[in-house]
């Protein structure tokens, strides 16, 4: 599954790890993340967020 | 139409992608004051502490910018602006023009005033170049002496740390974290801090730093003394006004705006932690984030948006210390009420601040998974009266609120 990277704080979903803190469990694809859901980091929103390319 | 914007960090940089979409065959110019593109400063300090490279820093390539029609001009210091001829003048003598211009040239660290610092090799740590200097000297070093503990002296601390140095931190005040903690909670995190080896003066104040041989010797007003190869002040920071102020726009202790983000002049917008609205100077990220989209927005005149104001939150971020603080943690004046939670063995300290029936804010210490909830709750104000007793209860699950 692909990472996605802050582009304000540069904080990196991984879907693998998921964010325990935002209630989200392991494995959850960062489309599937609920539309309120921000950045753990910097409360940056969802659509601030870009796709790591591998 | 033609936007210009003063300032490349997160305000600026969120301002130009909201502009760009919403008017996607405007010119937009970004003038930054330093020679690097985008980084994100938080970042600095997985720099200082070695975690990351310099390149690792820059989030945006060329194309990102290039695509949404976005020209950044690095090390391009604006020196003045005309409100009148809507024209900037830049450090090398070049001008520029605007038709709607928004200000976010952010703030500068502070100085205090310490009878020596000024003769002093002190650090601070703001801008790319600080993190650089900082880092290298950083290397050279053993012992290191952070002047303030509040976010940022904490996690300068840290990344020194992690360096290998032996690092002290001076506050003034007799706690830590005096923004984001309280009188309850400062010693739980002070054995967090100490657990990872940083020694904490509190409650000291700098009398007088001097030399001796390569060292500075930081003399106390309670009679104590410190000595340290390294000296890094982290005492805050202060809007960068003067070009707005030699405009004649607006300023208080930031530039003021209004709820449209709107300074005093015609055509001129300001966000960020330059910006004061209603009184108030944030400094933190999702206050620059929401001020620069209302900002871009009402400046692309598309919308007529209102800035609501932002819940204040701040994540301390040092490796295994767990601290969230969200809107009002202390709070002043009738009708609140405060719940609290201490377990001092396990390092953890979490307290509720209510008004009618509703949790406004929160501070959770060694608690990382409450955070979410207890942010959620606080936003969408819902009435947790019949819940007084559970609320803070560990195996109370929040998200049944919600």
């Amino acid at each position: 599954m692909e990472k996605w990277e802050c582009l304000v704080c540069g904080y990196i979903y991984d879907p693998a790890e998921g964010d325990s803190e935002g209630g989200i469990p392991p494995g959850t694809p960062f489309e599937e993340l609920p539309d309120d859901w921000v950045c753990p980091e910097c409360g940056a929103a969802k659509e601030m967020f870009e796709k790591l390319e591998e | 139409m033609k936007f210009a914007i003063i300032g490349n960090g997160v305000a600026g940089i969120n301002a130009a992608r909201t502009l760009a979409r919403s008017k996607p065959k405007a010119t937009i110019d970004i003038y930054a004051e330093e020679p690097y593109p985008y980084y994100p400063r938080p970042r600095l300090l997985h720099l200082l502490a070695g975690e990351i490279q310099q390149e690792e820093l820059y989030l945006y390539p060329k194309e990102w910018y290039e695509k949404r029609g976005i020209a950044v001009h690095l090390a391009s210091k604006v020196m003045r602006i005309d409100p009148q001829r809507q024209q900037l003048a830049l450090a090398d003598g070049r001008q520029a023009t605007y038709e709607r211009l928004l200000l976010a040239m952010g703030s500068s660290p502070i100085r205090p005033p310490i009878k020596g610092l000024d003769r002093a090799e002190a650090f601070t740590l703001r801008s790319l170049d600080d993190a650089l200097a900082l880092s290298e000297r950083a290397r050279e070093t053993q012992r290191a002496a952070v002047i303030g503990g509040g976010l940022l002296g904490l996690e300068a601390a840290r990344a020194l740390r992690e360096l290998g140095l032996q690092v002290t931190v001076v506050e003034l005040l007799p706690r830590l974290l005096p923004k984001q903690l309280d009188e309850e909670g400062s010693p739980i995190l002070e054995k967090w801090i100490g657990a990872l080896g940083i020694e904490v003066l509190l409650g000291s104040a700098v009398q007088e730093i001097s030399r001796k041989g390569s060292a500075h010797h930081l003399t106390l007003k309670d009679g104590g003394s410190l000595e340290a190869d390294l000296l890094l002040i982290c005492a805050g920071a202060t809007p960068n006004v003067q070009v707005a102020e030699e405009a004649g726009i607006e300023v208080q202790r930031g530039i003021v705006v209004d709820e449209y983000m709107r300074t005093s002049l015609p055509n001129i917008y300001a966000a960020g932690d330059v910006a004061q609205f209603e009184g108030r100077v944030y400094g933190i990220i999702p206050v620059a984030l929401e001020q620069s989209r209302v900002a871009s927005l009402n400046m692309s005149g598309q919308e007529s948006v209102r800035y609501q104001g932002t819940l204040p939150a701040t994540t301390l971020k040092v490796t295994r210390v767990d601290l969230t603080s969200i809107g009002v943690i202390e709070p002043r004046g009738e009708g609140y009420q405060e719940l609290r939670k201490a377990d001092e063995k396990k390092g953890v300290y979490k307290k509720l601040v209510l008004k009618e029936g509703r949790v406004v804010g929160a501070i959770l210490l060694g608690d990382k998974k409450s955070a979410a909830p207890v942010s959620r709750l606080i936003m969408s104000e819902i009435e947790v009266s019949a819940y007084l007793d559970r609320l803070l209860d560990e195996d109370f699950d929040l998200k049944t609120l919600l």
